[in-house]
């Protein structure tokens, strides 16, 4: 009867190391805005989780442009004067700077003031006049900015906002945290930006849905495409703006003319492959590509050096999806959106 | 097969007794202790695993149809004839297959024949009701029958050790 | 007697009390798994057989308060209760009442299964009821 019970128990255990599933932590943040979650599987996926929380803390600390103790903040109220911030900032705002020139002028982090404008930074939504949008322009651009090793310059009237690349630059940095811990399979969400580690535990690809911009705050999706190891972020018009006058104002503000860009799209998603791009280059791109519209997207997609993927949702209804997302992609039935896959 | 005067009375004898012992059964509330539809002890198993060592598989496949049967008449629930006779008929080929096994004693075989009567029930289930979601009660129902099985086991081995001496043993 | 069983218990039955729990194991991996508890948005399912025809209703619990529904499935009534978070059968005039004694369920892939009046009340991850998706972007 002993050696029935020992039996068991070592049954029990075999059973539950074996059958079972590998270690297995999740974690939800609220941070930078939004709710962001981190799931892992295998290696050390709960020390994995639980560095991941403490470095978008520290991002948040550092980049937000509306905690006054911020190095942003610091830049921001410079009133010209020279800033010692950590390297890390420096290189962020100089990769800033090359999005920005790659992009003609698309993505821009200097447009910060204009947005201000606008009352995107504090809620306090307002339609400026355009004189006053001209006069912010006028210190818009990269030329306002000037790096050193450790220490940043922006001429006066110029501001920074890295929210555009903040959240793809902290799934940059979870990715070697996962990496590091050695995670199997994962998946990071940091409010439209999603970092898919490996394949979900099960071996199957991760089904991620493209929020339907028609639909915003509902479970509809304008394509669910099928994904692994793969950065992807989406810029859209729903995500944020107000009405004034029966006029609709959204939160993609166009560096060339100070208004919200309106380019005839709804919403644009960029994807890549974990080893070829960067949650960075998608969070940039998705702006910058919003604010060319779809037609300059699409060119800028053929013509570039990075290596990404579009998904572009159009006002009139249609979902234009790019070449090497074809196999991955699922049309969603009910969707109302028609597709067309280009190359 | 020949049936001995004999054999056909414990065969008559067997089947009144599952019967009783699954009507029995019905008037313990396990499923209030545990909330599992079709949630049994499957003491009715105890007379399967006898008749199995004693009259042979024909035999106690009779038993068990008859006893299905008479159950759900009385009963006065077809219904749950699908159930009865999905878990029933599943637990007496395990067991069938399992005691032909050298090496095992009546406790295998009767968690054997448990678990099966869980799989079968929980098909019928399914097929009653055109849908999986009973599936979710498998794993526990499995785990249950351990308990249940070595419970008619303990009680399958006390019956045989105390009808070792008599002449029912040696038909 | 046709064949003389073994009364004690050996390894090999320890095996098969052991192959039975590694399946209860294998089947609660397999049929357990894959269920959010949190962040997705909690759909009730609620399939009948109401007249004679299947029915179903879909409720989404989120921001939802509290709602009863009294169905009729195969001859019984059943009252089941809805809020943000669970559901459960609060009453059943049903024979068993498994229904009402299996309480609360509060996470997705869980369901109440009412034999007699065919009803099954299934969460599930919302999502519409599309083929469901791990992660939305936008």
């Amino acid at each position: 009867m002993k050696r029935l019970i020992a039996l068991l128990t070592a049954g029990v255990m075999i059973a539950l190391l074996a059958g079972c599933r590998k270690q297995e932590a999740s974690a939800q943040i609220f941070a930078m805005d939004t709710v962001m979650g981190v799931t892992a599987y295998g290696g050390s996926a709960e020390k994995a989780v639980k560095a991941a929380e403490e470095e978008i803390l520290r991002l948040e600390d550092m980049l937000s442009r509306t905690d006054p103790k911020s190095q942003v903040s610091r830049l921001n109220g410079s009133d010209g004067a020279a800033v010692a911030v950590d390297e890390e900032i420096v290189s962020l705002i100089r990769e800033a700077g090359t999005y920005s020139q790659a992009t003609g002028g698309a993505f821009d982090i200097t447009i910060a003031p204009v947005v201000a404008a606008w009352g995107f930074t504090t809620d306090t939504y307002q339609v400026p006049e355009q004189a006053d949008v001209d006069a912010l322009l006028a210190a818009v651009g990269m030329e306002h900015v000037t790096l050193a090793e450790s220490q940043v310059t922006l001429e006066r009237g110029t501001e920074i906002d890295l929210g555009g690349i903040a959240k793809g630059y902290a799934s940059d940095k979870l990715e070697a945290i996962f990496e590091e811990h050695q995670v199997e399979h994962g998946m990071v969400e940091l409010g439209g930006n999603i970092l898919l580690i490996g394949s979900k535990p099960d071996g199957t690809a991760w089904r991620l849905g493209v929020q339907d911009p028609a639909k915003p705050n509902e479970a509809a999706y304008a394509a669910i495409v099928q994904l692994e190891d793969a950065f992807a972020v989406t810029s859209g018009s729903y995500q944020r703006y107000f009405e004034q006058d029966g006029k609709t104002y959204h939160h993609i503000i166009d560096p060339a003319t100070g208004r919200p860009a309106d380019s005839g799209l709804t919403s644009v998603t960029v994807v890549t492959d974990r080893g070829s791009g960067s949650g960075t280059m998608c969070d940039a791109l998705s702006t910058a590509l919003f604010v060319m519209g779809e037609e300059q997207a699409l060119e800028f997609w053929r013509g570039s050096d990075y290596a990404f993927e579009l998904i572009l949702v159009t006002e009139d209804g249609r979902v234009v999806v790019t070449k090497g997302l074809e196999e991955a992609l699922m049309e969603t039935k009910e969707s109302g959106y028609t597709y067309e896959i280009v190359s | 097969m020949k049936l001995t005067t004999k054999q056909l009375t414990l065969c008559g004898v067997l089947t009144t007794l599952a019967l009783a012992l699954s009507v029995m059964e019905n008037q313990i509330p396990l499923s209030a202790a545990i909330p599992l539809p079709g949630i049994k002890l499957g003491l009715a198993n105890i007379v399967t695993v006898f008749a199995l060592y004693v009259l042979g598989p024909v035999q106690a496949m009779l038993i068990l149809v008859a006893r299905c049967i008479l159950g759900a008449v009385f009963a006065g629930n077809m219904n749950a004839l699908l159930f009865s006779v999905m878990g029933g008929v599943t637990a007496m080929l395990m067991m069938i297959l399992l005691s032909r096994l050298p090496g095992l004693s009546v406790y295998g075989v009767s968690i054997g024949g448990a678990a099966a009567h869980n799989c079968g029930q929980i098909a019928a289930a399914i097929i009653s009701l055109g849908n999986t979601a009973p599936l979710y009660y498998l794993p526990i129902l499995l785990g249950v029958s351990l308990f249940t099985g070595a419970l008619t086991g303990i009680i399958a081995a006390c019956l045989f050790r105390a009808l070792a001496h008599t002449n029912l043993m040696r038909g | 007697m046709r064949s003389s069983p073994k009364l004690k218990p050996g390894i090999w039955d320890a095996l098969v009390a052991l192959i039975v729990l590694v399946m209860a194991v294998g089947c609660a991996c397999a049929v357990w798994t894959g269920d959010s508890d949190g962040g997705g948005e909690l759909e009730a399912v609620v399939r009948m057989d109401a007249d004679g025809t299947d029915t179903e209703i879909r409720m989404r619990l989120d921001g939802l308060n509290r709602v009863e529904r009294t169905v009729t499935s195969n001859g019984y009534t059943l009252q089941i209760v809805l809020t943000e978070t669970e559901a459960w059968v609060e009453a059943s005039d049903c024979p068993t009442q498994d229904c009402v004694h299996t309480g609360h369920i509060s996470r997705s892939g869980q369901s109440i299964v009412c034999l007699p009046a065919r009803v099954i009340v299934q969460l599930v991850g919302g999502d519409g009821g599309d083929p469901g998706v791990d992660a939305v972007v936008g």
